[in-house]
């Protein structure tokens, strides 16, 4: 009988070799030759941190997710669950009067727990950038131009970027019972008309947010989506919401634009995100692969106010769609 | 590009999606249907339907191998696949109920003793009575749950009820629904954005045929 806990590892972790080594380097190599080249410095965090780091920033869902252990002196401790948390904390404290803006790049493992059966990994490789001091559209065109010069500078083109600003749909949630935001949020984010439309009647929603609600799953698609929306935007926040989108899709080339659907229905980052977000979408994984977004609030929560905005994208993904081609 | 493949689950439900579709001009012929291919194409060329069972709908779906399917809410409910679910497709329907041998005590049994519940719908369940307060055991098993109590291996059953024909046929009675279900299209994450405007028609397209048959 042999010795299984030599013979095997724990569920969701995994031993790299060979090919599957060779390409999670190249594309890191890749990414940094790029994040240098526009300047972006590289940082390292640690592996583990206070759990604090990780549970005041990125939302119930992240902080039910973390690998804690106790640390000697009794303290919890997280394994690194999220670079942006992390560099936050930095930034807060050690750069804290480094001049602005600062560009910071990373690349290096996440831990994260996850339920068995799904064949998902506790231990991903994600790369990443933050571009800390600089609130105007140009940043948060200059970090979403960087994610997808990384995808090409990987010869990946079937790809598309979901964007959206949590502006829009936050006033619709404002004053609700923290269950019947939830609920709606779940419904917002599953483009569920039949729970939309059950909702708005159940919270007794004034028309015109009863019709943003519903209107929400059909408000995905090129720039002419961001007009229709406009006429739906409920007070001066979805307003500029809109506004911050149109600035965007104005800075961008038309090569870009191919690769942007605007959805206002898009929700779905980590807590810590307060103006456009996004996810990565890249034919032949069925699911989103990088995920960034404006995140003006979350370096306050460390003790120095700053905007920023950011993006990570998962190198293991990427690395698999280098092994297809060969 | 490849036609739109559409996981659909085996059984009645398939045959009522099949309905739905071709009443959207993607019609499947009999001969395919009866060959038990394990790929049906939809004779306009948009979709490929991929008959799997109910259980398994999420998961295909969820991997983007299919990038829709028709599965429901019941099933959903249990998996609780990271997928979009633009619409409710309104055939199917059923309620998701707690029910035991006529006579037997509910909610509360004799002397406090903690109940035990057998059920295909384990998660379902275990929301279900958390919600109520209820302390039971859960018993997962696969199939023919009503004659669970029967032959004792629980107190009560939480199972799927139609029309209530199997229930009393074993002498069990509901004592209460939990829930209703129906079917619904639910859409891989990735394939919506990249394939944006055929997800838009089909989702349309069978918004509007429900429409027109309400």
């Amino acid at each position: 009988m042999p010795n299984t806990r030599i013979s095997h590892v724990p569920p969701g972790s995994q031993d790299l070799l060979a090919g599957d080594v060779r390409r999670r380097r190249r594309v890191q190599r890749t990414w940094f030759e790029l994040a240098e080249e526009e300047g972006y410095q590289e940082v390292i965090p640690p592996t583990f941190e206070y759990e604090e780091v990780f549970t005041r920033s990125a939302g119930p869902e992240l902080a039910s997710r973390l690998i804690r252990f106790v640390d000697r002196d009794g303290s919890l401790v997280a394994l690194r669950a999220d670079f942006t948390s992390a560099i936050a904390r930095v930034v807060s404290t050690r750069l804290a009067s480094a001049p602005l803006p600062l560009r910071l790049c990373y690349a290096g493992k996440v831990y994260r727990q996850q339920a068995e059966g799904l064949g998902r990994r506790r231990e991903t490789f994600q790369l990443g950038a933050e571009l800390i001091g600089d609130p105007s559209p140009a940043a948060d065109v200059e970090v979403l131009r960087l994610a997808l010069r990384t995808l090409w500078a990987l010869d990946i083109r079937d790809f598309q970027v979901n964007l959206g600003d949590i502006r829009f749909v936050r006033p619709l949630l404002a004053g609700l019972t923290p269950d019947a935001a939830d609920a709606l949020r779940t419904a917002v984010d599953r483009k569920d008309r039949a729970a939309l439309a059950a909702g708005a009647r159940e919270i007794g929603a004034p028309a015109a947010v009863a019709r943003a609600l519903i209107e929400l799953p059909e408000l995905i698609g090129r720039s002419d989506v961001l007009l229709r929306a406009r006429s739906l935007a409920s007070g001066p926040e979805a307003e500029a919401a809109i506004e911050r989108l149109r600035a965007v899709d104005a800075l961008l080339t038309g090569e870009e634009r191919e690769h942007v659907v605007y959805d206002l229905g898009e929700i779905r980052g980590l807590g810590y995100y307060t103006g456009i977000q996004f996810e990565v979408f890249v034919a032949g994984v069925g699911r989103a692969i990088g995920l960034g977004g404006r995140y003006d609030g979350l370096l306050s929560l460390y003790g120095a106010d700053r905007p920023a905005t950011g993006f990570a994208l998962e190198t293991d993904a990427l690395a698999d769609l280098l092994a297809e081609e060969g | 590009m490849r036609p739109l493949r559409i996981a659909l689950p085996k059984g009645r439900m398939m045959d009522e999606a099949l309905t739905l579709f071709d009443a959207v001009g993607a019609s499947v012929d009999e001969s395919a249907r009866a060959s038990r291919r394990l790929i049906l194409p939809s004779a306009d060329g948009r979709f490929e339907f991929l008959p799997v069972k109910s259980g398994d709908v999420p998961t295909y779906v969820e991997s983007g191998v299919a990038d829709a399917g028709v599965v429901g809410l019941d099933v959903l409910g249990e998996s609780d696949p990271d997928v979009l679910r633009p619409l409710d497709l309104r055939f199917g329907g059923c309620g998701l109920a707690v029910a035991g041998p006529a006579g037997t005590a509910y909610p509360d049994l004799p002397h406090g003793r903690t109940p035990r519940v057998a059920t295909k719908y384990v998660e379902s369940a275990r929301r279900f009575f958390a919600g109520r307060g209820m302390q039971v055991e859960l018993i997962h098993i696969s199939g023919s749950v009503e004659i669970a109590p029967l032959l004792g291996l629980s107190d009560w059953i939480v199972d799927l009820v139609q029309t209530g024909r199997t229930l009393a046929e074993n002498g069990l009675v509901v004592f209460e629904e939990i829930s209703r279900s129906t079917a619904r299209l639910i859409v891989n994450r990735a394939s919506h954005k990249l394939r944006l405007e055929e997800h838009q028609r089909l989702i349309a397209d069978l918004a509007g045929a429900l429409e027109s048959t309400a």
